[in-house]
């Protein structure tokens, strides 16, 4: 194995029998920002246990900063920022306090751990809030402080587990703006796990698609869509009996793509220019239609195209944190 | 102990004791309680030692037969009793909100986390004691070992608070659960009620005698309550001492067996 931030080589995770990590590989670059994107329970949160030391791989082995993740868990610990699913601060302490804590654990002198903290409640936008209790916080301010606590000590490596899982719109896109600042103006390596298509599509550089704890996809956003290949057309037909007609129809101008009950998708060989040719082929036949879409291909298209079924809208759904996550 | 060590666990400590004082709930039943419980008895109970004097020429509940210097020890075991199962709630509570992942993933000392915990179960338990006696004198109680005496109740209470404190944290890493911790609170009841704390083991008899004397919270109460009641011993302040330090010495044991059997389990 190189010395990248991370690297990951078959790496297995069992619960009994249940494998919720099936052979995963890793290879993140230094300075990236490598999104593990998935729905609940595909694997994310477990891989990311493992290679922060939390849990122990059944299988396989990974390396993050340099160091064996069983071997030199100690020295891994040293070089990570972690800031798990649901933002796990004590509510009854002070950002401040926490902050001081968790300085100390890093083992941090008292003098710079001052600076450094008062340093980092700035960057978030904590600091009116740095004396008051963490039970105070919103969900977006503990999720800030999370993150500055990740931070304490300049790790490496960055690991983000579904950072913005339950934010406002407005939180999100604030913590958006500080991973940021942190790839691109610090340079820190950072492994997001996110079920949001579009936070991965914002953040990531690259990606890795999980699902039922494989990597189905891996590459960047813009060539991962380019794979899925075509635009999909999405069409539904005003008649519920004229489906498998219409779905006749669509057949010559493309191959036929997973889509919700009622509606019909096929990937438009010919593009978007095809679009009227497909209207009049099914005026042709005496099909209405209800209505259409042109969809360029999206995360989404690329998840749907590994795995058969849509992520968007099943962030929802699922199984939440059961270890398996 | 390197010194980052040191700071570690002097900063999980003080987090400890800071999150006790800060849960008024935490602290205020388990010195309400027992002084509840302490009038309770006190008025049900107060003239049987006197009237044990006059009628059959006995002392079970010291050379003074004051109920209220006998109860005094009752009342502070079983304070701490009741608050030291807050060090394993709390802990427990931290594997449940996620907040012990956070300490796991940095390079503290595993020791630190349990050894900061269980400060905060020795705190309480030593500050129960100095409100107990406090409140005890104000109502006439004496401590006939004088300040040698009144010396053993804090350090003994503490030891008891670590050794209840540390089997309650061993019980939250095993089960992760604080309703789990929490359900150890009538054993502990059950415990006490079988020791010579609310009565003396002389005036028991059958199996609930037996079960009593051999009770190891019977050798501590004894220890601290002869301070209380007939003078500094030594041989008895060493009784009230040792045997919650060794209760104490084995619950930390424990916890620490089970804290590296949950991360190796992993």
């Amino acid at each position: 194995m190189s010395n990248l931030p991370i690297e990951a080589s078959g790496l297995v995770r069992r619960f009994g029998t249940f494998v919720a990590v099936d052979h995963v590989d890793l290879a993140v670059e230094p300075g990236e920002v490598f999104g593990f994107l998935g729905p609940n329970g595909a694997g994310k949160s477990t891989t990311v246990r493992m290679l922060t030391t939390l849990l122990t791989p059944s299988e396989g082995s990974a390396r993050v900063a340099g160091f064996d993740v069983v071997r030199d868990a100690a020295k891994v610990r040293r070089a990570i920022g972690v800031a798990l699913q649901d933002a796990a601060i004590d509510p009854l302490m002070t950002g401040n306090e926490l902050l001081r804590l968790q300085a100390t654990l890093q083992g941090i002198p008292r003098a710079a751990a001052a600076s450094r903290g008062a340093e980092l409640l700035e960057r978030v936008g904590l600091t009116a809030a740095a004396d008051k209790r963490v039970k105070a916080y919103s969900g977006g301010m503990r999720r800030r402080l999370d993150l500055a606590l990740a931070l304490i000590h300049q790790p490496r490596v960055l690991f983000l587990d579904e950072p913005t899982t339950g934010l406002d719109p407005t939180s999100r896109i604030a913590l958006w703006e500080e991973v940021r600042y942190l790839n691109r103006g610090l340079g820190t390596t950072v492994l997001l796990t996110t079920q949001y298509l579009e936070e991965a599509d914002q953040l990531a550089g690259r990606i890795a698609i999980i699902d039922g704890g494989r990597i189905v996809r891996e590459g960047r956003p813009a060539e991962l869509k380019a794979q899925v290949g075509s635009p999909t057309l999405r069409v539904e037909v005003e008649a519920n009996g004229e489906q498998d007609k219409a779905a006749a129809v669509l057949a010559g101008f493309g191959e036929a793509r997973p889509a919700a009950d009622g509606v019909l998708a096929v990937g438009l060989d010919g593009g978007a220019a095809s679009m009227a040719d497909v209207v009049r082929a099914l005026d042709d036949v005496g099909i209405t239609v209800a209505s259409m879409e042109l969809h360029t291909p999206t995360l989404d298209d690329v998840f749907a195209d590994a795995t058969g079924r849509r992520l968007e809208g099943a962030a929802g759904d699922g199984d939440g944190d059961d270890g398996a996550g | 102990m390197a010194a980052s060590t040191l700071a570690q666990t002097v900063a999980l400590s003080r987090r400890s004791v800071v999150n006790i004082w800060r849960q008024p709930q935490v602290w205020v039943p388990s010195l309400l309680f027992p002084l509840l419980f302490a009038a309770l008895n006190s008025a049900a109970l107060g003239k049987v030692p006197g009237q044990l004097a006059d009628r059959f020429g006995i002392h079970p509940f010291g050379p003074n037969d004051r109920f209220v210097d006998f109860l005094f020890v009752a009342t502070l075991t079983q304070g701490v009793l009741f608050g030291s199962l807050s060090g394993g709630s709390e802990l427990a509570q931290d594997i449940e909100s996620g907040f012990f992942d956070r300490l796991v993933t940095t390079p503290v000392a595993r020791a630190s986390i349990l050894v900061g915990r269980l400060a905060g179960s020795a705190a309480l338990g030593a500050v129960q004691a100095l409100v107990f006696i406090g409140i005890f004198f104000a109502f006439g109680a004496r401590v006939a070992g004088g300040a040698a005496g009144a010396l053993v109740l804090p350090v003994a209470a503490a030891l008891l608070a670590l050794a209840i404190g540390g089997l309650a944290c061993a019980m939250a890493i095993r089960t992760g659960s604080v309703e789990a911790v929490q359900g150890a609170f009538p054993l502990l009841f059950i415990t006490l009620f079988v020791s010579s704390a609310f009565f003396p083991t002389v005036l028991m008899k059958g199996w609930y005698r037996a079960v009593a004397t051999h009770n190891p919270l019977t050798y501590m109460i004894d220890g601290m309550r002869h301070q209380v009641l007939y003078g500094f011993d030594a041989g008895q302040a060493a009784r009230a001492v040792l045997v919650p330090g060794a209760l104490a010495a084995l619950a930390i044991g424990l916890c620490l067996v089970t804290l590296r059997s949950r991360l190796a389990s992993r």
